[in-house]
């Protein structure tokens, strides 16, 4: 009962919401009304755009030896995670079996090791952090914490199913998915989205002015 | 782990055995004499025959105490024995000594520390709180300690599972819900096992410069840290038992995550008995750790007022400074480095109470 609920309704229901509540909230910050920029533009704003969503993969000169620990436990969680989702074999496999229907070479096992091995380690250092840090503690919202211990969660529920013999710990580590899929448009997951249309808005509101942000 | 034993072949062991029996059964009796039993008139004489595979089972369950190496088509170490009895007298060894002496000690050590809790109490700020506080540890050294403490309770907890489970978890539980623990702990435990080498050499980088012998250390030691003679020794930044918990932390720590790295990859060629040595010394290592830490978090939480806060918040009150490094807090003091108690609410986020009772002054007007 459990099994068919975890692996049919409630998927399907979690990657409902997930894509519907994606798109409604990519969609209203696309359409959200915004007031003409009267301004004489002094440089086009599409280069500018385009260069800051690249530009801001690096620290600026004037912050950088004060970010160290965020930039390098930031980099080694976020591409631990994505070399996780996309590349670990049984991803690779449930990807092409359930959704796409086609595959591509997953990464071999010591790699996920490592990639899964620098996420949690990532992830530890960034919450802690934040946790530690008075102004990462000050602006920090209740959503920030759930959404790192989510995360987390579903990790190492991945992590104890890796021998992918035990059917309850994978409908585990499945149910840990769902539940936050069902969370990501409503919380600060959706920066995996928004970083892209934030940074580029940055840059052509800069650029527009003839700023180099 | 398939296995085929090459000497002798199938083949020849058949033709081996039909020989044996047809000469077993054709020589007489007297070849036998030692199966036979003793001659009496109450005793009828029957007909015996040695097994002809005993000698090779002797030599595969090697009860001469020889280890019979045997060819196989695979190839690595120990491949050749079909059945290692020292595994089976290691697992006896690992069930019966080993988990019993974790768990005494585990429950001796924490039923000590209840004791002095009973006994002593938490030990308070003498003076109380000043109200004024010194910062004690940076971001990064506790971001540091804190991703050691994770790593380090994670691996203790699904490293006690695998260790007592059996005796105690499976009881409980029943086997199947104990092979989910077991296999999510073994996973967990192999992941997680790296990153606590990882935590031990930030530690390294981090607090080694707070941990090296000074002048003044012996004396604490010599006094046991104020237990013998009168006063409490003067210390710097750390004590000389804090030092020495710190090097067990390091030494111990980096043995426990080589003999794990030697565990969790058996495909370097360590044979079975490196793998046991390991295995011990990654269970005593750990299991000094452990204990270690036990009365680190006693010391740390309700043993001693205020000493949780330096690693929280990052500052302690003076007056704690004063009372267990004497000698840091004056330098501090000296320098300047002492916040107020609206200041240090203020760098919390906190509403400080001078501005409460000014916001609470200025709505009676």
């Amino acid at each position: 009962m459990i099994e068919y609920l975890i692996d049919g309704p409630l998927w399907h229901l979690s990657l409902a919401v997930f894509g519907i509540g994606v798109v409604w909230k990519l969609g209203s910050i696309v359409f959200a009304s915004r007031r003409q920029d009267l301004s004489v533009a002094r440089a086009a704003a599409g280069p500018a755009a385009f260069k800051t969503v690249f530009s801001r993969f690096i620290p600026h000169k004037e912050i950088s030896s004060q970010i160290v620990i965020p930039l390098v436990a930031g980099y080694m969680f976020h591409l631990g995670l994505f070399a996780l989702l996309f590349f670990a074999v049984p991803h690779v496999s449930f990807l092409e079996q359930n959704l796409l229907g086609f595959g591509w070479t997953p990464m071999p096992h010591w790699a996920f090791i490592v990639s899964a091995q620098l996420a949690f380690l990532g992830l530890i250092i960034l919450w802690l952090r934040r946790m530690t840090n008075p102004v990462s503690r000050l602006i920090s919202t209740l959503d920030d914490h759930v959404v790192a211990i989510l995360t987390f969660v579903v990790m190492l529920t991945g992590c104890f199913a890796l021998l992918e013999g035990a059917t309850a710990l994978r409908l585990l580590h499945r149910f840990t998915v769902e539940l936050w899929l069902i969370y990501f448009p409503f919380s600060a997951l959706m920066h995996t989205f928004t970083f892209i249309p934030s940074r580029a808005f940055t840059g052509a509101w800069f650029g527009r002015r003839g700023i180099d942000a | 782990m398939s296995f085929r034993l090459h000497r002798p072949t199938p083949f020849f062991l058949r033709l081996v055995t039909i020989l044996l029996l047809a000469v077993a059964i054709l020589l007489p009796p007297t070849s036998g004499a030692s199966n036979i039993p003793p001659k009496s008139p109450d005793y009828p004489q029957g007909v015996s025959s040695i097994n002809p595979g005993s000698d090779l089972w002797r030599e595969v369950r090697q009860r001469d105490g020889l280890i019979v190496d045997g060819i196989s088509q695979v190839k690595g170490v120990e491949t050749g024995v079909l059945i290692n009895v020292r595994g089976d007298q290691w697992a006896r060894f690992r069930i019966n000594e080993v988990t019993k002496t974790v768990s005494y000690a585990l429950v001796g050590v924490f039923g000590i520390l209840v004791l002095v809790f009973v006994l002593r109490g938490k030990v308070g700020i003498k003076g109380g709180r000043s109200g004024r506080v010194v910062r004690r540890f940076t971001d990064y050294e506790r971001i540091v300690h804190w991703t050691l403490t994770i790593v380090f309770l994670f691996l203790a907890i699904t490293g006690l599972i695998l260790l007592l489970g059996r005796p105690l978890l499976l009881p409980l539980f029943g086997k199947e819900v104990f092979a989910l623990f077991a296999s999510a702990s073994k996973e967990g435990h192999n992941l997680f096992g790296p990153l606590f080498l990882v935590s031990l050499l930030m530690m390294l980088f981090s607090f080694t410069r707070h941990n090296i012998y000074e002048k003044g250390d012996l004396g604490w030691l010599l006094k046991l840290g104020g237990l013998i003679g009168d006063g409490h020794p003067s210390v710097g930044f750390f004590n000389m038992g804090e030092k020495f918990w710190y090097w067990i932390v390091i030494l111990i720590g980096l043995v426990v995550s080589i003999s794990g790295l030697i565990l969790v990859s058996p495909n370097f060629g360590q044979g079975r008995v490196i793998m046991e040595i390991s295995h011990l010394v990654h269970v005593i290592g750990a299991l000094v750790l452990m204990l270690g830490s036990l009365g680190h978090m006693y010391m740390g939480t309700i043993g001693i007022e205020g000493a949780l806060q330096g690693m929280t918040s990052g500052y302690v009150d003076t007056n704690w400074a004063d009372a267990h490094h004497d000698r840091w807090s004056r330098e501090c003091q000296q320098k300047g480095l002492t916040l107020s108690a609206d200041e240090f609410a203020r760098l919390r986020g906190e509403t400080p109470a001078a501005d409460a009772e000014v916001a609470a002054q200025e709505r009676a007007k």
